[in-house]
């Protein structure tokens, strides 16, 4: 049995019932109780997401302000029931238009109740795909409290098309304007010795599309990866035009691409559904262009002192700049006064996370602004070696850039009626864990 | 949908109280039901709503199931499904109310809209009323045959659920064949799935009673249909392709060809944007190669890069989910991942829960090539500023060493440990320092030199104390100190509360003893002396061994104590191969992230309570009037299947053991007693999930003993493991009972030690115990 889930059960932190859905009678009502007492109120709360209490296993995830519990009593399948959570949530999400949260659901809690009746039978899931439960569910999402509308649109003839051929599309789609968005999101993920060596580097990235197009479209990505690109210069017989060419690690697609076409003509292609969706994610761990290098010096002068130096470089583009770069640079929870003097941006010191953190709202490329600090501590006995320097941490965001190099060769669209469309590409590069020790 | 009378327990204070407003609704509602004015759905539809929030935060309003039945006379889809929601829940309690919705759920099985046939049809298969399945029989077969697809998946779902309350009219009515007959030739994929989980699960629990059942539960895995289900896996929603490719790894192909071929097919799989579609892929190619050494590392190599994938996409839930999946194959093929270690270093954020499946993984993974990389990063979590995952990783490095053969570096490395001044530190290197000696004894030279600089006074530890005690009695000829520690450990033998470290001492003095005699003879003389006045069992023993075997001959004692000892090559494995292998089988599932073998957390001992908890619910009030009755508690021990020994004859006259209700005891009595008393019954009993649920701290449980005449004298304790120490007098005489009894609240499990002066009352006295236990927590 895949997951065959007893209940679901919706908390807030309190640990009071927002929603309860029981599918089948081998659990009691009162397992809720249980998770409440055994993981709520104890340590126990966030040391594993599957506990095991009284016979019975409990799977759950933290959402903004909700706790979702997944009660099961039988060998379940682990992975199945999270990305199950994952799944409905966004489906929530989609109904009410962004926000999940405890306000949110108790807005919309018959809407919840009539989803969870549809996405799971029985305690099997059944069908999670927005745009063809948009079909069964005309009920529309309550956005604030204030302005809850009247529901009353006709229920279109639903059930026609649950499951054709593209379960994931709708038929007889128009749109004036045909218009697609592609955005590639990377993520870098660094940890940096304190000795200035790379331990680990990887790019997880995701391309997001957002598609207005009218009837069945056939769209086709082709990217600068090694494997497409190959195998393109196999099938025309002529050598690549020069350019990098990017190794990919690994690809999963969204269940709209074709993959056997994938795998025999290495083409992306795909029906797109309707709307916003991911199509592809990937992993690099080869040829990384890190963002930005930081080269910290930290000293100890003495037992109430340190002098903190960070300098940050940024090795992109000259033409290019940075947003919304945050630099966490943490100190001993003693510390009582600290100056700074910065070359660019603005610092201060944060006692709530004893951090000392640097902002620089716009960070242009090939540029290396400096800040440096002196922390004073408060002189304590009991305190012998015992800070132990976390490493420092860093956020930001590199529009029109990637870190693996990764570019779209083309984004083709065929339907029948031979429509033009309007492709807008964009590319953009986030910190995911970047972390220095020091 | 729970029971009202179970979560009114907990509404939250801010909850209307709701009497006034149900009854407000009622009448609200009555003026509602017949009218037919325009918008009146609008005003309906409010109410409907008021009355399924008063429904989840647990207020009672099954009181309104008339009314809301009149009303759903509507043609509103959205008012529908409200009604349906609440007939649903309360169907169950009001059997008699049920009825009354019958009428208009069968009536809109037959509505010309499909949605509305299907809502009606899954509303009416959730009403789990036993004694109206007749009245589902009829729509459940015309819904089977409906024209519309999303009817006919709610009506599978529905054959199960008609299984579910009776089994017997599900297979009288011959269902089971006509979802066969769905399953094997219906266009949509989505009822096709459906029959299947329907059939998996009604076909496993038949096939104990019925032949047939279990014919056709193999059949499933017969070739036709497992290729059936492969050629239209891309049919499939990624839910339903979890399920049909956990059928095709129970499937055994006859000849290697079909394995190539089957997997061919399902390559693609592995690139699948759901995770959980990926590891049932996985869980398919590994079962297929099993047998197939080669192939099966090919398998290895080719699930390495999406399983990393999962890993680092998607929320910690999911990657640990994942994690714990990686884990397990790390653990079998440590070779083939020792090239990706780098994966599995530990980000500074991540939940501990996360790090710890790495660091296990780093120690698997780790051989000549890199060895030191993963030590100097695990050398970095030492410092950590989670406890618990620096001490992890301490053993970490320990356990590397003791699986490696240059042991040079690390040998420094944890010694350097030593040096950090840390309490936590400290203790878990020397706890390693010492498996280190016992397989590497040549470098006792340079870790002596280091421990010797240890104060015993830091070491709070038993484990890390037990640790070094051991080493200053092995090497006490080249520590220097040795004996005059060694002294003044004995000197403190009172203040030591652990026996492991007294039992230690007890030896290492021995040993130093037979190395240097004249420093060490009066530390003997005084460990000897305080050991035979030991209150612990072992110690005592322990040290009256030594003493006899000293009278008898030193020489003969020596070779028994401090024989030369050889280098430990392997320590011994904690889990079977056996173990590790059901896991293996049971890939893709809970057993995996528990690293155990499902029975272990499935079997009915531990589900049955739970299976009963509504019918607990009214036994428990008819407990209660009877009083203290052990023949009605017994009763209700054993439908909550408390394991109880199964009384011949239902206790016709119960051992008449009455105990004093003002029993007292000053602990100081308590504690000689417990220590001069055998054990005289030594039990394990399960604790009610309605225990465990009441037990969050031991002082809720004191109370209710109390009201048992059981006294408590001392407890302690954090969830998951409580303990308790309780006394209890005979009413007449001042015969005492003692009771050691550690509940561990996750395994629902209470173990009992009862000591008592008169023996033969300890059976009796054990009943009554566990009759009052079985009570805790009920209303």
């Amino acid at each position: 049995m895949p997951v065959a889930a007893s209940a679901i059960y919706f908390l807030n932190l309190r640990g009071d019932v927002l929603i309860n859905r029981l599918y089948r009678d081998d659990v009691g009502g009162n397992m809720v109780d249980a998770f409440r007492v055994h993981i709520m109120q104890t340590k126990e709360l966030g040391t594993c997401p599957v506990r095991h209490i009284g016979g019975c296993s409990f799977f759950y995830m933290r959402i903004s302000n909700v706790y979702i519990v997944i009660v099961v009593s039988s060998n379940a399948n682990v992975a199945c029931a999270f990305k199950f959570v994952v799944e409905a949530v966004a489906l929530f999400k989609s109904y009410f238009g962004g926000a999940f949260d405890e306000d949110a659901i108790r807005n919309n809690f018959v809407l919840i109740y009539e989803l969870l009746d549809e996405i799971m039978d029985f305690g099997y899931p059944q069908n999670l795909s927005p745009e063809i439960l948009k079909l069964y569910i005309t009920q529309e999402g309550v956005r604030s409290p204030f302005s809850s509308k009247p529901t009353d649109k006709p229920v279109p003839n639903a059930t026609l098309q649950v499951t054709g051929a593209v379960g994931w599309r709708r038929e007889g789609l128009v749109y004036k304007k045909n218009e697609v968005f592609l955005d590639i999101v990377e993520s870098v993920n660094l940890l940096m010795s304190s000795k200035g060596s790379v331990l680990r580097c990887d790019v997880t990235g995701k391309i997001l599309m957002k598609c207005f197009l009218s009837g069945m479209p056939d769209l086709k990505l082709g990217l600068n990866d090694k494997i497409g690109l190959e195998k393109e210069s196999q099938i025309k017989s002529r050598p690549t035009k020069s350019g990098k060419t990017i190794e990919l690690d690994d690809v999963t697609f969204h269940q709209c691409v074709n993959l056997t076409r994938f795998n025999s003509e290495k083409t992306v292609s795909f029906v797109p559904p309707d709307g916003e969706f991911e199509l592809m994610k990937y992993r690099i761990t080869e040829g990384v262009n890190l963002p930005f290098r930081v080269l910290p010096t930290i000293k100890e002068l003495g037992r109430t002192r340190m002098e903190v130096n960070v300098k940050v470089k940024s090795v992109f583009g000259a033409k290019m700049f940075a947003l919304g770069v945050v630099i966490k640079i943490p100190v001993p929870k003693q510390t009582a006064k600290t100056s700074f003097q910065v070359t660019s941006g603005r610092a201060k010191y944060n006692a709530a996370i004893d951090c000392l953190v640097w902002k620089i709202r716009k960070f242009p490329g090939q540029t290396e602004p400096t800040m440096s600090a002196e922390v004073e501590l408060i002189s304590t006995m009991a305190e012998k070696k015992s800070w132990t320097r976390p490493p420092i941490q860093m956020e930001f965001q590199v529009p029109m850039f990637t870190a693996s190099g990764l570019r779209v060769r083309f984004l083709k669209v065929w339907e029948k009626s031979g429509y033009n469309t309007v492709e807008w590409v964009r590319y953009i590069t986030k910190a995911g864990s970047y972390e220095i020790r020091c | 949908m729970a029971p009202p009378a179970q979560s009114q327990r907990s509404p939250s204070p801010s909850q209307p109280s709701g009497k006034g407003e149900v009854s407000d609704l009622k009448s609200q509602l009555r003026q509602l039901a017949g009218s037919r004015a325009p918008g009146i759905d609008d005003s309906k539809r409010e109410l409907f709503k008021k009355v399924i929030s008063y429904m989840t935060v647990g207020i009672d309003v099954s009181s309104l199931f008339g009314e809301m039945v009149m009303c759903s006379a509507t043609s509103d889809i959205v008012l529908k499904k409200m009604c349906y929601l609440y007939v649903g829940n309360y169907a169950k309690v009001n059997p008699d109310l049920a009825l009354l919705t019958i009428n208009f759920l069968q009536r809109d099985c037959k509505d010309e809209d499909p949605m509305i046939r299907g809502l009606a049809l899954r509303s009416l298969c959730s009403l789990r009323v036993a004694n109206l399945v007749e009245y589902l029989v009829g729509p459940l077969g015309s819904g089977l045959k409906d024209n519309n697809n999303y009817v006919r998946t709610v009506a599978v779902m529905g054959v199960l659920k008609l299984y579910h309350i009776s089994a017997s009219t599900c297979v009288d009515a011959d269902f089971p064949a006509m979802l066969k007959h769905s399953m094997l030739n219906d266009s949509d994929a989505q009822v096709v799935a459906n029959c299947l989980s329907a059939l998996q699960e009604i076909w496993s629990s038949e096939a104990s009673s019925s032949e047939e059942a279990s014919r056709e539960r193999e059949a499933l895995l017969s070739k036709p249909v497992v290729y059936y289900f492969l050629n239209r896996i891309k049919e499939f929603s990624e839910w339903a392709q979890c399920l049909v490719l956990e059928l095709v790894g129970k499937y055994v192909p006859s000849e290697t060809s079909e394995i190539f071929d089957i997997m061919n097919l399902l390559e693609d799989r592995l690139q699948h944007a759901n995770g959980a579609v990926v590891l049932a892929t996985i869980k398919v190619f590994l079962q297929l190669t099993l047998s197939m050494t080669d192939v099966h590392q090919q398998v290895y190599e080719r699930i390495k890069a999406p399983l990393l994938t999962l890993v680092s996409s998607g929320s910690p839930e999911q990657s640990y989910a994942v994690l714990s999946h990686l884990h397990l194959l790390v653990m079998r093929a440590p070779f083939i991942f020792s090239s990706d270690y780098k994966h599995f270093y530990c980000q500074y954020n991540e939940p501990s829960y996360v790090k710890k499946l790495k660091l296990e993984m780093l120690t698997a993974v780790a051989n000549e090539s890199n060895t030191y990389e993963i030590v100097t990063e695990l050398c970095e979590y030492a410092a950590n500023v989670d406890i618990p995952i620096a001490r992890e990783s301490i053993r970490a490095v320990g356990k590397i060493a003791l699986q490696q053969y240059d042991v040079n570096a690390i040998v420094d490395r944890l010694l350097q440990f030593l040096e950090m001044e840390k309490d936590y530190v400290t203790a878990e290197a020397l706890v390693l320092v010492k498996d280190l000696l016992r397989k590497y004894p040549q470098w006792s030279q340079d870790c002596i030199a280091v421990v010797g600089n240890i104060s015993s006074k830091n070491i709070q530890e038993p484990k890390a104390k037990a640790a070094l005690i051991w080493m200053l009695g092995e090497y006490s000829q080249d520590m220097h100190d040795a004996p005059y520690i060694l002294e003044s450990l004995i000197e403190n033998w009172e203040d030591e509360h652990s026996a492991e470290v007294r039992l230690h001492l007890l030896t290492a003095v021995m040993k130093c003893f037979f190395k240097r005699p004249p420093e060490t003879q009066k530390a003997l003389g005084a460990a000897l002396a305080a050991g035979l006045a030991d209150f612990h069992q072992d110690v005592h023993d322990r040290a009256l061994f030594y003493y006899r075997l000293l009278q008898y001959n030193v020489s003969v004692a020596q070779r028994v104590v401090d024989p030369p000892k050889q280098a430990v090559s392997v320590f011994a494995d904690t889990q079977s191969s056996e173990i590790k292998d059901r896991i293996f089988d049971e890939f893709n599932s809970l057993s995996v992230v528990y690293q155990k073998p499902s029975y272990m957390f499935t079997d009915k001992e531990h589900r049955g309570p739970f299976e009963f908890s509504d019918e607990l619910g009214h036994l428990s009030i008819g407990a209660e009037s009877t009083g203290h009755a052990s023949q009605s508690s017994l009763a209700i021990d054993d439908l909550l299947g408390l394991g109880l020994p199964v009384a011949p004859a239902p206790a016709p006259s119960p051992p008449l053991l009455k105990l004093n209700s003002k029993a007292v005891l000053d602990p100081g009595t308590f504690q000689q007693k417990w220590r001069q008393l055998p054990i005289s019954l030594s039990q394990e009993y399960s604790v009610s999930p309605r225990g465990v649920a009441a037990l969050t701290a031991p002082q809720a449980l004191l109370r209710h003993m109390q009201g048992h005449s059981i006294h408590c004298i001392a407890s302690g304790g954090q969830s998951p493991n409580y303990k308790f120490f309780f006394f209890a007098q005979k009413a007449e005489e001042s015969s005492t009972f003692l009771v050691e009894c550690i509940i561990n609240t996750s395994s629902a499990k209470a173990q009992i030690k009862i000591k008592a002066d008169d023996q033969s009352a300890s059976e009796a006295f054990s009943t009554l115990f566990q009759s009052a236990l079985s009570e805790f927590g009920l209303p």
